[in-house]
């Protein structure tokens, strides 16, 4: 098989910078990163400097996600001596970080990714008994309840954790997603508040804590996912949810039977902008693509129903 | 009553469980509308021709949902489907049993079209040469979804489905699949893979 640097044509630089950007942004792209992290640890060690220990650390976690425990962690000690395979993640990082906590949390995600989530839990309870505030092996405790389905005690967990970490946004949207996961939307909305408070330009936050509302329901939730979907408008104003959002939202309030008028007209005016906005978007986005035809087809008739009722 | 697939529908719907593994992935399934009912119409079954990936991660929220139904419904107008089934894969590889929102979602796709089936794919069966078929498949009945043993005979042809499936799924192809979700990243992204399509073609 190709290597990456053939396939793609690209350098080690280019490969390495790219393990950052992912690192950076936290990606998630598993197998791509095994691809790359993989050659660059193998072919170009040397050249790496002391970035190959977050390198390491990088491509193991993804090894992980990918079953590639022949990345993450050679089984039998034998194999070590024949080969010279540097892909051994973990075992490099133990031995130029040896008694390190974060080599240990390490340690315990591959127990987790081997389903020994009581020997994981042990690990991360050490880590702990070392260092009370270590936040990581609190949260990776928490995402073995998640794993094993246990969904009440990782909320419960979760609520704990953050009544001493408040500042932790992750573990507000982590929360956030489980509360969802739970139908309990009044509780996501309440996470998606406290995200929103501290990161008041996130059209994301806004956006979502938009749909939680529209999803709970009810007139008064509905205005407020608009105004919420418009906020998210206001901060990108190439968030395409938000645009959908806010027609959605405003087409719902025109039609129910509880709002008067003014009200109706004012949200009529809202849904058609949307609709329009919508229109403009599909078309600078659409080569005349047959399917894009179509969604441009389903937003005219969208417009056509509001204008009508 | 009963539902049957069509390679390309299998395939996108494994495909887009194999792009989100670590996610919870749903999708809409089409059929072909029947032009007219047959006395004994309850005994042919229906084919699904044709499976519309929806969203990946956090799949119980309502407003984008009803914006891929709504733009859905047109494109299957024009194309004279009709929206006949829904999917879902749990988040985790374990819970392979439908939630409360799969048989909301499945109860309104019924309320279009009675004889609509809910999905669920079996995550721990998932292997990349796809020997068996890991649905489970629910009718809705009286209410109530049953689930229904899901083997060779839900499939138009389940040699073809096996066999493209795992070149599919080899080859990486749910690398390019392109979901509703993308599509709202990216207007440009077009939920119904061509590419995809024309790949399985090519294999058939």
């Amino acid at each position: 098989m190709a290597s990456v640097s053939e396939m793609y044509d690209v350098t080690w630089e280019e490969m390495r910078d790219k393990l950052r950007k992912w690192r950076e942004d936290n990606h998630r792209n598993s197998e791509q990163i095994v691809d790359v992290g993989e050659e660059l640890i193998n072919e170009h060690a040397s050249k790496l400097g002391d970035d190959i220990w977050i390198i390491y650390e990088q491509v193991m976690i993804a090894a992980l996600d990918c079953s590639r425990d022949d990345l993450a962690w050679v089984s039998s000690p034998s194999d070590m001596s024949s080969s010279s395979e540097q892909g051994t993640c973990l075992q490099e990082l133990k031995r130029q970080f040896p008694g390190s906590q974060r080599v240990k949390r390490l340690a315990g995600m591959r127990l987790e990714a081997l389903e020994k989530y009581e020997d994981a839990s042990k690990q991360y309870d050490s880590i702990l008994q070392d260092d009370p505030t270590n936040t990581a092996a609190r949260k990776r405790k928490i995402s073995i309840l998640k794993a094993q389905g246990k969904s009440a005690e990782a909320i419960r967990e979760l609520n704990e954790y953050l009544e001493q970490f408040v500042g932790d946004q992750e573990a507000w949207h982590e929360l956030s997603e489980l509360y969802i996961n739970e139908h309990d939307y009044g509780k996501a909305a309440f996470c998606l508040e406290e995200l929103m408070m501290t990161n008041p330009h996130n059209h994301l936050y806004c956006e979502q804590y938009a749909e939680v509302k529209y999803t709970q329901g009810g007139l008064e939730n509905l205005e407020l996912s608009r105004k919420y979907f418009a906020q998210a408008l206001k901060l990108n104003n190439r968030n395409m949810r938000a645009l959908f959002g806010l027609y959605m939202s405003a087409s719902h309030i025109a039609a129910s039977p509880k709002v008067n008028a003014t009200v109706k007209k004012a949200n009529v005016k809202y849904a058609t902008w949307a609709t329009n906005q919508i229109n403009r978007a599909y078309q600078l986005a659409g080569r005349g693509t047959k399917e894009n035809k179509c969604s441009v087809k389903a937003v005219e008739e969208m417009l056509e129903s509001i204008t009508m009722s | 009553m009963s539902i049957k697939l069509t390679t390309q529908a299998y395939c996108k719907m494994l495909l887009h469980a194999a792009k989100y593994p670590h996610c919870a992935v749903n999708g809409l399934l089409v059929a072909e509308k029947q032009k007219e009912k047959k006395k004994d119409s309850h005994s042919t079954p229906i084919l699904c021709v044709d499976c519309i990936p929806l969203f990946h991660g956090t799949l119980a929220l309502a407003p984008m949902l009803e914006v891929a139904l709504t733009l859905i419904d047109t494109w299957c107008k024009e194309n004279k489907y009709v929206i006949a089934g829904y999917y879902q894969a749990n988040e985790r590889t374990k819970d392979f049993r439908p939630n409360q929102f799969a048989e909301k979602v499945g109860a309104r796709i019924a309320e279009n079209f009675s004889e609509a089936a809910m999905i669920m794919v079996d995550s721990t069966r998932f292997t990349m040469g796809c020997y068996e078929p890991i649905l489970a498949i629910y009718d809705h009945h009286e209410n109530k979804w049953k689930c229904r043993d899901c083997n060779a005979d839900c499939f138009e042809d389940w040699c073809e489905a096996q066999k493209i499936t795992s070149a599919l799924l080899e080859g990486r192809s749910y690398e390019s699949l392109i979901d509703f979700d993308n599509h709202l990243d990216d207007l440009r992204n077009d939920w119904t893979n061509p590419e995809i399509n024309k790949s399985v073609l090519h294999l058939c």
